[in-house]
């Protein structure tokens, strides 16, 4: 449409120049002018639009996807990558390749859309002889394009990397902040991290310097032919080959030209980034979960709840030291086992074990006597609640955190869980009740609130395996004292697992193992360890003397 | 690399963003020359541009379209206009290279001087601050801003004088149809007011949605664990549909509007054009004016969109470069809670003989909350001393305060009579070293790590100092030897390892009072008995205070101090708070441990008669 533009302009001009307008036809003329112009604006906003949706729908499509597919990946996949790298993939990526997708298309297609049709008009109209010598310049872009594009990505990608460097920089010196402090490092690290920005500020100018000439050159181009076209063309209007109104309509095509070049280039530089997003997006989202349900589950039935485990080595995915080693026990239905050890011993490993956190090799981990890697997921999961070492809440409301574990719970059983864990009081004490919301990671809770809404959650569940990962830790010992009372009788006949660096979490256990550096250095009753003056009884000594601990 | 989109700060209002903004513009300032240059080569790049439709003009008015045609002319001004051209294309690419280096060194600076500043902070900084939001603060906001200073003050300088300049070649070729054209000014004023209002409201909501789902990503990214074994995927996935969706819904209206506003400039654009023809036509029809002056004014009129165009595009940059300078900002404006004082005692190391006071210490980390209460004790130069205590008790804050941390709120602590307010940081820090309970490694050689990069500790002071402590075994047997990568993250040490090249670090730095925090809590029982050697190594010769978890290890203590709830409840010998018959009797009879054998951490393999932590040598002290 717009095309059609310099036509009519240049048919203006030969209607001026022949003198032979009227102020009526004039007004004609500029009335057709606007009506092409509208129409092209409405048809251009149309393409825009319906691009625009279209890339948006693509990136809601595509964060979409990603989140489920992160949702069947496992524990030891978000071990390896860190929460920021992958929200840059959810949205500097997905970005990156939306724009490319809407934008740059838009402006691709109109782009080689004006392009080709200016050729047409030109060689429609004016003179070819004129379009094809203009044009020469012109050619040489694809070749640009081919010559620059690889050393564009490459340079984009070296600076992406700069600043990730950066970004690692600032974060292992931060979280290494005391070290730094107290050896008065500052002046070091700070050294550290400019050479690390010198990087940055290298890469970027040689990627500018690259992005520099490439956009240069496509407006050269675009100029040369245009000076030809003026010299050229003038000798031809002079020589009266050609009249002047076709001239001008020639200028007026060419400088329509040198714009979508230029945008051409500008799209090229961005499809070149998203090429690099997409690349990104495409490795994440390949990525295989590594924990599975077998090819064909077995069917428990009701779940009793018994335990075995006869594990002879477990080491991490891609790890070369194994964290536990020749771990054998046993849980008879109903039975809680206490785990205690020092920070490292293995004991976290040892229960992620069972919900498949990490995978135990096979014929290590049974419930019920069926290994648990030939459970379904979701069958094997249904079976255990877990109260996670940190407490971790979502932001939403207190009572929606309890009741996480099922959507269609009431309020009536969420305060009952909320009870057990003696966090009720304190919750309707709250000035928003059940509705408070617990803020990023549930910060507006001390850390004992959280411990307890964590296991008022597990408890909701109702599972016939619980699992306590040291989450009493916080809690003061009358608290404590009670939440075990309530323990032991909502879950007579069932089986739990306590994990506690504070003995009085265990003493009132079936069993109790001592885990030290993988291995299960003791094992019995409370008393019985005790008795026997172990490492157990020495850590009993050394908590029992700290009384509130 | 930047989610500039994240939560927007409470109270961030333009008002705000804008404030932040000027408060970073002195970082800009020994760039001026820059700057003038840029407005140099944009001027100039313009100047090209504009002359461009005149240079055309000339040959049509002067040498095609005149009775005696002269081809020689159109060659001349052929020439003159390739000439222009390149004139153009190279001062454009001196001024995106001049302005994107300057743009880079001011975002370097502030990099810099954010992260100058974050590590300058006392340790209550790092207390309420989450480790990833300082992160983005240095890595991408900083990045956010940068576009302020190169795309939107390029666009602002470029497009603005764009259009200055073809306002005034309007008015060179014809004062009175140029002052005709002006009547667009007003309405694309009138145009941008109308929606101004709207785009900005739309894009704060898409802004705060985004944010809204970065908020659900990062939580449930690390809670995925907890989703799992609940099973609630379906639901977390419906839940992150449901923002995801809104998101979508903002987007889209965002962007609709942002089209239909640039589409209304454009009508406007084509609506002058068309006016143009008609008055400029009428006026060439009555020889007004000549027919070229006509072309120029169409081309003229055609240009002065797309600079108009461009500035609104910018809306955006600007935007999200405020939210960023307000978050940088808040950075900024932190004063450090702990200075060097103005004139710091002077402090020789060499000199100092290591007696370290309390004197009356309170201390909490938050008000009406005190962790130490009134903890007075002097430890005399070389001395063994032990801490020990339940968890909670306030072991590691007394640690915390001795190496200043944080600073107690009454009392005060001094160093062979200095009070350590009155010292430089730096000095206090050369004289107190501690180890902690968890080793962090830094992304460098092995070497690296124990000389912390620092100049002024050679490369055999360092081995030299691994060999004191036993590190040098396990490190030889490294594929690089003192030369192996080590990452920060990447755990290709163990924990007792990691310990042994800790030790080495502090005997590398040689402080005269030394700190060791529950340092072998973390060790398997095989390490354990070589980072005891080490350890021995490092007390030598120093005033050695040790937070302890084990009775065995302070037995040989020259002191002990019993603390409970912030009290120095006891204090003494191992013998005589025996004999005291108290606390630490207490815990020493329950512990039963007689001849320090059978303690928390050595398992029963390890029972070798093992006398404690320092064995003999703690008489050495």
């Amino acid at each position: 449409m717009t095309v059609q533009f310099p036509h009519v302009l240049g048919n203006f001009t030969d209607a001026l120049q022949a003198r032979r307008l009227t102020g009526h036809s004039i007004a004609m003329y500029s009335l057709t002018l606007l009506a092409i112009g509208a129409l092209y604006m409405v048809l251009y906003g149309i393409g825009q639009l319906m691009n625009g949706h279209l890339g948006r729908a693509f990136e809601y499509q595509l964060r979409e996807r990603l989140f489920l597919h992160w949702e069947r990946l496992s524990a030891s996949y978000y071990h390896r990558r860190s929460t920021g790298d992958l929200l840059n993939h959810a949205l500097n990526d997905v970005r990156a390749v939306r724009e490319a997708l809407s934008g740059g298309m838009n402006i691709l297609f109109n782009a080689i859309f004006l392009l080709l049709s200016t050729l047409y008009m030109t060689f429609r109209t004016v003179s070819v002889k004129l379009t094809l010598v203009a044009i020469i310049p012109i050619l040489f872009v694809p070749l640009f394009v081919v010559f620059f594009g690889p050393r564009l990505r490459d340079a984009s990608r070296q600076v992406q990397e700069a600043l990730s460097d950066v970004a690692d920089l600032t974060e292992e010196s931060l979280s290494a902040i005391r070290v730094v402090k107290a050896t008065s490092n500052e002046a070091v690290e700070a050294r550290r991290f400019r050479t690390r920005l010198n990087a940055i500020v290298a890469r970027q100018m040689a990627m500018f310097r690259r992005s520099a000439t490439f956009q240069s050159l496509i407006p050269l181009m675009g100029s040369i032919s245009f000076a030809i076209a003026l010299l050229y063309g003038g000798y031809l209007t002079v020589s009266g080959r050609i009249h002047l109104g076709e001239f001008v309509a020639f200028t007026l095509y060419l400088t329509m030209m040198i714009q979508p070049l230029q945008q051409l280039g500008f799209v090229f530089n961005n499809f070149q980034r998203a090429s690099a997003s997409l690349r990104r997006l495409t490795v994440l989202l390949t990525e295989q979960p590594d924990i599975a349900d077998a090819p064909h589950p077995v069917q428990p039935g009701h779940i009793k709840g018994e335990v075995e485990v006869r594990l002879r080595e477990y080491r991490y995915p891609g790890g070369n030291r194994a964290v536990l080693r020749q771990v054998q026990f046993h849980i008879p239905a109903g039975q809680t086992l206490g785990i205690v050890g020092r920070t490292g011993s293995g004991k976290t490993t040892l229960v992620n074990l069972l919900p498949r956190i990490f995978d135990p090799p096979p014929g290590a981990v049974f419930i019920d006597g069926i290994d648990v890697r030939d459970l379904a997921l979701a069958d094997l999961r249904q079976a255990i609640a877990y109260v996670p070492q940190d407490g971790f809440l979502f932001s939403t409301s207190i009572g929606e955190n309890i009741g996480f574990s099922r959507e269609a719970a009431t309020q009536g059983e969420i305060e009952e869980a909320a009870r057990l864990a003696s966090i009720h009081e304190e919750i309707v004490d709250f000035p928003q009740g059940y509705d408070t919301l617990v803020g990023e990671r549930g910060i507006t809770l001390s850390g004992g609130q959280r411990q307890r809404a964590a296991i008022a959650r597990a408890l909701l569940k109702q599972a016939p395996i619980l699992i306590l990962d040291d989450s009493l830790s916080a809690v003061d010992m009358n608290t404590e004292k009670r939440i075990l009372e309530n323990l032991r009788r909502v879950r007579r006949g069932r089986t739990t697992i306590v994990i506690a660096h504070r003995l009085s979490a265990v003493r009132h256990a079936d069993q109790i193992l001592v885990l030290d550096d993988g291995e299960v250095v003791e094992r019995g009753t409370h008393d019985e360890l005790v008795a026997a003056g172990g490492v157990y009884a020495s850590i009993y000594a050394m908590q029992e003397g700290g009384a509130v601990g | 690399m930047n989610w500039d989109h994240r939560a927007p700060a409470a109270g961030s209002g333009t008002g705000a963003g804008m404030h932040s903004l000027t408060r970073l513009l002195p970082y800009a300032r020994p760039y001026m020359w820059n700057f003038l240059a840029v407005l140099g080569l944009v001027v100039i790049f313009n100047t090209t541009s504009v002359l461009q439709p005149y240079l055309v003009k000339i040959a049509i008015d002067d040498d095609i379209s005149v009775s005696h045609p002269s081809l020689h002319g159109v060659f001349i001004i052929s020439l003159v206009y390739i000439a222009v051209v390149v004139v153009g294309v190279v001062a454009n690419y001196l001024q995106i290279l001049l302005l994107q280096y300057t743009g880079q060194s001011i975002v370097q600076r502030i990099r810099q001087d954010l992260f100058e500043h974050i590590e300058r902070q006392s340790m209550s900084f790092f207390d309420e601050r989450a480790l990833g939001r300082l992160v983005t603060n240095v890595s991408s906001d900083t990045e956010t801003v940068s576009q302020f200073f190169t795309q939107f003050f390029l666009s602002l300088i470029r497009d603005g004088l764009s259009v200055v300049m073809i306002v005034v070649a309007m008015f060179q070729l014809d004062t009175h149809i140029a002052l005709e054209c002006m009547i667009v000014i007003p309405v694309i004023f009138a145009i941008s007011l109308l929606f101004r209002r709207q785009l900005r409201q739309r894009y704060q909501t898409t802004r705060t949605r985004l944010s809204n789902i970065v908020a659900f990503l990062a939580e449930n990214l690390a809670g995925m664990r907890i989703i799992q074994i609940f099973r609630q995927e379906d639901r977390q996935a419906r839940a992150f549909a449901d923002l995801n969706g809104l998101h979508y819904r903002a987007n889209v209206a965002e962007y609709r509007l942002s089209v239909m506003f640039n589409r209304s400039l454009e009508l406007l654009g084509n609506v002058a054009v068309a006016l143009m023809a008609w008055v400029g036509g009428t006026a060439v029809l009555h020889h007004a004016i000549l027919f070229g002056t006509l072309y120029a004014f169409i081309s003229y009129i055609r240009q002065f969109f797309q600079p108009i165009n461009s500035i609104t595009q910018q809306w955006n940059t600007l935007q999200s470069s405020m939210v960023a300078a307000e978050r940088i900002g808040g950075v900024l404006r932190v004063q450090p809670a702990i200075v060097d004082p103005v004139r710091p005692a002077r402090v020789k190391a060499s000199r100092v003989r290591g007696r370290v006071e309390f004197d009356h210490v309170w201390f909490g980390y938050r008000d009406g909350q005190p962790v130490l209460k009134d903890i007075h004790f002097t430890v005399e130069p070389g001395q063994f001393i032990g801490i020990v205590g339940a968890t909670g008790a306030g072991k590691s804050s007394i640690m915390n305060l001795l190496l200043r941390f944080y600073d107690p709120s009454r009392g005060s602590i001094r160093i062979d009579g200095v009070d350590i307010r009155a010292m430089a940081q730096a000095d206090l820090h050369r004289l107190v070293g501690m180890v902690q309970q968890d080793v962090h490694l830094f992304t460098g050689t092995v070497l690296d790590n124990i000389r912390l990069f620092r100049d002024d500790i050679d490369e055999e002071q360092a081995i030299r100092a691994a060999r004191t402590v036993g590190a040098d075994r396990v490190i030889e047997r490294l594929p690089d030897g003192y030369q192996t990568q080590l990452f920060a993250k990447g755990a290709n040490l163990s924990m007792g390892e990691r310990q042994l090249i800790s030790f080495a670090r502090i005997v590398a730095l040689n402080p005269r009072v030394l700190v060791l925090d529950e340092a072998t809590a973390n060790l398997d029982s095989r390490t354990e008995a070589w980072v005891q050697r080490g350890l021995r190594a490092v007390a030598e010769n120093r005033t050695t205070l040790v937070i302890a978890h084990r009775l065995s290890t302070i037995r040989e203590a020259d002191r002990i101090l019993v603390l409970d709830r912030g009290r120095i409840v006891e204090s003494g010998r191992h013998e005589e708070l025996l004999r005291l018959d108290g606390y630490y009797a207490e815990l020493h009879k329950k512990s039963g441990i007689e001849d320090g054998m059978q303690v928390y951490g050595l398992g029963p393999r390890m029972q070798r008669g093992n006398r404690g932590l320092l064995g003999p040598g703690a008489r050495m002290l």
